[in-house]
C-alpha cells in the first residue's frame, strides 16, 4: 500500500469519527437528556469495567453459540439442497418465513418456552445468523465455473469430490460474506433478545439504563456491542484473508 | 485401426414451449488416433454433439460408442479429456495441482487404469508446455495463453486417450491463439491421442486436422467430410502456406454449400 493510500486508508475514517465527535458534542451540550457528555463514557466505563465486562461476557456468548448454531445448520442445509435440488423447494419458504418474522416478536414466546434463561439469546441469535449464511452458501455453492464442473465430470468425479476441491473453495468468498453478516445478524439478535426477560447481557444493560434514564450507561453498553461486533467483523476478514489467498 | 467413437443416427432436441432440434441424424466413425474437427456456423450443433460424446449431454435419438462403450463406461474409465472453453483452470490450486487434478478425482479408476490410459508425469508435462516455471504459481498469475497450456497440461497428465477440445482457444488473441496452436500440434504429434476438436475457424480445422465434419445450421446435420492430406509433422508447417490455403478453401466452401443447401 503506498503511503497516500496509507495516508487515505487512516485519515479518512479518523476525520469522520472527529467530526461525528463534534456533533456529538454539540447535541450533548445543546440537549443534555438526549446525549450525555462524550467524556462520561470512559469515565462510566473506567469506574465499572467488570460490569461491563461481564455483560458482554454473557452476551457475547449467546451471539457467539447462536452464530455456531445458525451458521451449521445453514451450511449443512445449504449442503444437502446442492445434493437434492428437490429440497430447494421446501426449504426456502421456511427459511423465508424464519427470516421474515420479526426477531422482537419471537423472544418473548421462546422466554415462555424455555424460561428466563439463556437459551432464548441463543436461539434468537441462531434463527438471526441462519439466513444470511443459508442465503450465501446456496450462492455460493451453485455459483460453479461451468468448464470446471465440465471437467470434473467428464471424468466421473464424485459428488464428494466435485463438492471438496470446487464447490467448496469456489464458494470461499460466498461463505465468507455470509459469515460476516450472520456475525452481525447474531450480535444483534443477542442483544435485541435480551430486551425480554433477561437480566444479564448488554440488552438488558441497555434497557435498564433506559429506565432510569442513565445514558452514560446506555452509550458506554451500546458502543461496547459495537465495538465487539466490529472486533468479530475484523477477526472474519482476517481469516478470510489467511483463508482465501488467489 | 479400431473406431474410437461411432455415432449412429444421433439427434437431440431441446425440449421448451418451442422444441429447438439441435441435431438430426449424425453419423460418424472417427478411428483411434485421428484428429477430426467439427466445424459449422453458430448452432449447428458441434458443441452439443461434442458434449454427447463426452456423456455431458443425451442423444434422444441413435446410438453412441465411444471406446467400445458407452460415454459414462469411458468417463469412469477416465478415458476421455474435456478441454472446455475457457481454461477451467481453479484458481485457488497452483498449477501443479491443476495439472495433476486427475489424480486427485475418481481414484478408483486409477487402481486398474484402462490399458489405453497412459498418464504422464506432472512435471514432465508441464516442461513440455514451458511452464515448468510456473508450476508453483497460481492460475490468476498466468496470461490467457499460459492459462491454455496449463489446461492442455492437465488433459495430456489424464492421459486419455480420446481428447474432446470444445473451441479451447476461442477467448485467445490471433498471436497467442496460433502460438497454442502448435503447442497442441506438437503434443499430439508425440502423444498421438484421438482428438475431436470443435472451431470457428476454418484456418485453425485445415492446420490442426486429418478430416473436418462440416455441420449444417439447426438442426445440425452432417453437409460435408473433407480430408486434410497436408503431411505430417505440421509444426513447423506455416499457417499461410499453399497447402493450409486450400484445405481452408475447401472448408469454407462446403460451409457455405451447406448453409445454402
Amino acid at each position: 500500500m503506498s503511503a497516500r493510500r496509507l495516508a487515505l486508508a487512516i485519515g479518512a475514517p479518523a476525520a469522520l469519527l472527529v467530526l461525528l465527535g463534534l456533533l456529538w458534542s454539540w447535541t450533548a451540550a445543546a440537549n443534555p437528556s438526549v446525549l450525555p457528555p462524550l467524556g462520561a463514557l470512559p469515565a462510566e466505563f473506567a469506574a465499572r469495567p467488570d460490569f461491563y465486562l461481564r455483560n458482554l461476557g454473557h452476551t457475547l456468548g449467546s451471539a457467539l453459540s447462536g452464530f455456531g448454531i445458525g451458521v451449521g445448520a445453514a451450511l449443512a442445509l445449504a449442503i444437502a439442497v446442492v445434493h437434492a435440488p428437490v429440497l430447494r423447494s421446501a426449504v426456502l419458504p421456511v427459511a423465508l418465513l424464519l427470516n421474515v418474522t420479526p426477531v422482537v416478536a419471537i423472544a418473548p414466546a421462546l422466554v415462555v418456552a424455555f424460561g428466563f434463561t439463556q437459551v432464548p439469546n441463543i436461539v434468537v441469535a441462531a434463527l438471526t445468523a441462519f439466513f444470511p449464511m443459508l442465503i450465501n452458501a446456496l450462492a455460493g455453492f451453485q455459483n460453479v465455473d461451468r468448464g470446471s464442473l465440465e471437467v470434473f465430470n467428464s471424468m466421473a468425479a464424485s459428488r464428494t469430490d466435485v463438492f471438496l476441491r470446487l464447490r467448496l473453495p469456489g464458494s470461499l468468498r460466498y461463505l465468507f460474506a455470509g459469515a460476516r453478516l450472520s456475525a452481525s445478524a447474531a450480535m444483534i439478535g443477542a442483544i435485541v433478545s435480551e430486551f425480554t426477560g433477561s437480566t444479564r447481557g448488554l440488552g438488558a444493560t441497555i434497557v435498564t439504563a433506559t429506565t432510569y434514564l442513565n445514558l452514560p450507561q446506555m452509550w458506554v453498553a451500546i458502543l461496547v456491542s459495537a465495538l465487539v461486533s466490529l472486533t468479530l467483523l475484523g477477526i472474519i476478514g482476517l481469516v478470510e484473508r489467511i483463508v482465501v489467498r488467489w | 485401426m479400431t473406431d474410437a467413437i461411432a455415432l449412429r443416427g444421433v439427434g437431440r432436441t431441446f425440449p421448451g414451449k418451442r422444441p429447438v432440434a439441435a441435431l438430426d441424424g449424425i453419423d460418424l466413425t472417427v478411428r483411434a488416433g485421428e484428429f477430426v474437427t467439427l466445424f459449422g456456423p453458430s448452432g449447428s450443433g458441434k458443441s452439443t454433439l461434442l458434449r454427447i460424446i463426452a456423456g455431458l449431454e443425451r442423444a434422444d435419438a441413435g446410438t453412441v460408442e465411444v471406446l467400445g462403450g458407452t460415454p459414462r463406461e469411458a468417463a469412469l474409465r477416465k478415458d476421455i479429456g474435456w478441454v472446455p472453453q475457457n481454461a477451467a483452470l481453479l484458481p485457488w490450486s497452483r498449477v501443479r495441482a491443476n495439472a495433476g487434478l486427475s489424480g486427485l478425482v475418481n481414484r478408483r479408476a486409477d487402481r486398474a487404469p484402462h490399458p489405453q490410459r497412459v498418464p504422464q508425469d506432472v512435471d514432465g508435462m508441464l516442461a513440455e508446455v514451458g511452464l515448468a516455471d510456473f508450476a508453483d504459481a497460481r492460475p490468476g498469475q498466468l496470461s490467457g495463453g499460459m492459462q491454455q497450456r496449463a489446461a492442455l497440461a492437465r488433459v495430456f497428465v489424464q492421459g486419455a486417450p480420446l481428447l474432446l477440445m470444445d473451441e479451447p482457444f476461442s477467448a485467445l488473441d490471433e498471436i497467442t491463439r496460433s502460438a497454442v496452436r502448435l503447442q497442441l500440434l506438437d503434443l499430439w504429434e508425440r502423444h498421438r491421442k484421438t482428438v475431436v476438436f470443435v472451431t470457428h475457424s476454418a484456418e485453425e480445422a485445415a492446420l490442426l486436422s486429418d478430416r473436418v465434419i462440416v455441420l449444417s445450421p439447426r438442426p445440425g446435420r452432417i453437409a460435408a467430410e473433407i480430408a486434410v492430406p497436408i503431411p505430417r509433422p505440421r509444426a513447423d508447417c506455416a499457417a499461410d502456406s499453399d497447402a493450409v490455403r486450400a484445405a481452408e478453401r475447401e472448408i469454407t466452401a462446403a460451409l457455405r454449400a451447406g448453409a445454402s443447401g
